[in-house]
């Protein structure tokens, strides 16, 4: 994942200025290609239809497993929300200090990013919750957002800085010699432009976010797989219960997909009046 | 022709003498239930259900092979034929002998509910509102959920990891099979000292070795494996090595 930043690009960034989907992020639907049929409405549809089929068809096991899902549904929702307040504004803060030309500042980001994006998000939970807990202890809810704020804080860092590098260097100068200060300059010129690129990666990442909340049941937080597995402990339905699972995360996740897409349509509008 | 001798010689033999090798079963345990299993420093899988069932094997003529399993999914993998048993503490429920196959019981225990000491409880009502923990899938679980009481049930990935939350005071109380709570309350460095049983459940669960349902053959032979380690007394030693009095 992400190694192309060390071949001198920033990651995610293709070589003509278009932040790349990366790897192991849902392949955003490209709203021109296709019509009706096209990946994603074949993905959406056959999920939906193979949960319904399968719990009017089969309602016991199905629908029972459906049933005793929404309280995960909620945990799930809770610590990727919370997870997504929390990541951004740190990924905002890590990009910029990679950006720094004040060299402590730089150093502080950019060992962040490089110490984090080192362990495995599942350590980084374990460590957490269960290692810390000798100095400090936090509730599981706590734990899962600092794990994973901290884990996709440094992942986005690195999207913020590819989008504000993508920004051309001239924006910079003019605002500069308009007599716009620094923070001016960033604030005002550089961001809302580096906004265009940088939030649909964002939105992939918030994605991947919600898929990686599944890591938190090994601190036997109820979301949505923990919620799985507890039921299919109790049924020994592995089959029937990790379908259903697997099923709502698809939709869930193609749905969040469309919207990033849509946003990023939006935020193209002018580039395909060209 | 030598050649042709010489096969013809060797094939009887060889035959012979993997006939003759005991069969082996590859066996499934999570070794994180001490003292019925767990590691050693060394990583050897030990406690009571390997030395019992390697008893048992021995005794039906075959050998065992300890795999380490995680407890979640444990059943999944007997179902799919990864492996010919699980010799894990298994309770033995009227559900799982739905999916399952099991031998005759071969320990019988209670669930425990272990607090941090100083505090007490005598029975799942007193632990109304209060974090109770366990291990996802095991019958401490199952008998707190059926308790009905109102309070939260959190299900770690294994007992020793909702131990850990219980001196860190996360939660307030931990339910598990009787031999494991007495291990962690009177025996484990680091958490005797500071835990405490608070009460056993009445009714008593019996753990039986699982096979796949279809292999009933294999169940009979650990049947008469289990009675001849039971005739022979080495079951009592066993249970004076693992488990005291």
């Amino acid at each position: 994942m992400r190694e192309n930043e060390e071949n001198g690009l920033p990651a995610g960034m293709a070589p003509e200025g278009k932040i790349e989907v990366p790897a192991g992020g849902l392949v955003l639907p490209d709203s021109e290609k296709g019509g009706i049929v096209n990946a994603w409405s074949l993905s959406l549809v056959g999920a939906v239809v193979v949960l319904t089929v399968l719990c009017t068809v089969w309602p016991d096991p199905y629908l029972e497993i459906l049933r005793f899902l929404p309280g995960g549904l909620v945990v799930t929702f809770e610590v990727t929300i919370l997870s997504i307040v929390c990541a951004i504004p740190l990924g905002l803060i890590t990009g910029l200090g990679r950006l720094s030309h004040n060299r402590v500042i730089n150093l502080i980001a950019s060992t962040y990013v490089e110490v984090i994006r080192g362990i495995p998000l599942l350590v980084q939970i374990f460590y957490i919750y269960y290692a810390l807990a000798k100095f400090l202890q936090v509730s599981g809810l706590t734990s899962a957002v600092i794990a994973i704020s901290f884990c996709y804080g440094a992942y986005m860092g690195e999207v913020f800085r590819a989008g504000i590098m993508a920004v051309p260097k001239g924006q910079t100068e003019a605002s500069r010699s308009l007599g716009f200060n620094k923070v001016q300059t960033m604030l005002f010129v550089v961001l809302p432009q580096a906004l265009r690129t940088i939030i649909p990666p964002v939105g992939n990442e918030c994605i991947a976010m919600l898929k990686d909340t599944s890591l938190v049941s090994v601190m036997a937080m109820p979301d949505l797989m923990q919620f799985g597995r507890s039921f299919a402990a109790k049924s020994y339905l592995y089959f029937e219960t990790y379908t259903v699972i697997a099923l709502i995360y698809l939709i869930i996740t193609l749905l969040l997909s469309k919207a990033v897409s849509i946003l990023e349509s939006r935020l193209n509008y002018y580039d395909k009046r060209k | 022709m030598l050649r042709r001798l010489l096969c013809a010689l060797l094939l009887p033999a060889l035959l012979c003498s993997s006939a003759m090798a005991a069969e082996k079963l590859v066996v499934a345990t999570n070794p994180e239930w001490p003292p019925m299993e767990f590691l050693d420093d060394n990583k050897n899988i030990i406690g009571y259900d390997v030395d019992m069932f390697k008893a048992v094997a021995a005794e039906a003529g075959m050998e065992a092979e300890f795999i380490m399993t995680a407890w979640d999914g444990i059943f999944a993998g007997v179902a799919a034929g990864n492996y010919d048993v699980v010799a894990s503490a298994v309770t033995i429920t009227p559900e799982r002998q739905k999916a399952f196959a099991f031998t005759v019981p071969y320990y019988d225990v209670q669930q425990i509910v272990v607090l941090r000491k100083g505090d007490s409880a005598s029975g799942f009502a007193d632990l109304k509102g209060k974090v109770l923990g366990g291990q996802i899938g095991t019958t401490g679980i199952f008998v707190a959920q059926k308790s009905g009481v109102d309070m939260t049930i959190r299900e770690y990935d294994n007992v020793g990891l909702a131990m850990q939350d219980l001196l860190n005071s996360r939660i307030d109380a931990v339910v598990c099979d009787s031999p494991v709570a007495l291990y962690y309350a009177n025996q484990k460095e680091g958490f005797a000292d500071q835990l405490t049983v608070a009460f056993r459940t009445e009714a008593t669960e019996s753990f039986g070795f699982v096979v796949r349902k279809d292999r009933k053959d294999l169940v009979e032979r650990l049947n008469k494996g289990i009675e001849a380690v039971r005739a022979k007394g080495i079951e009592a030693e066993l249970i004076r090595k693992w488990l005291g009095e």
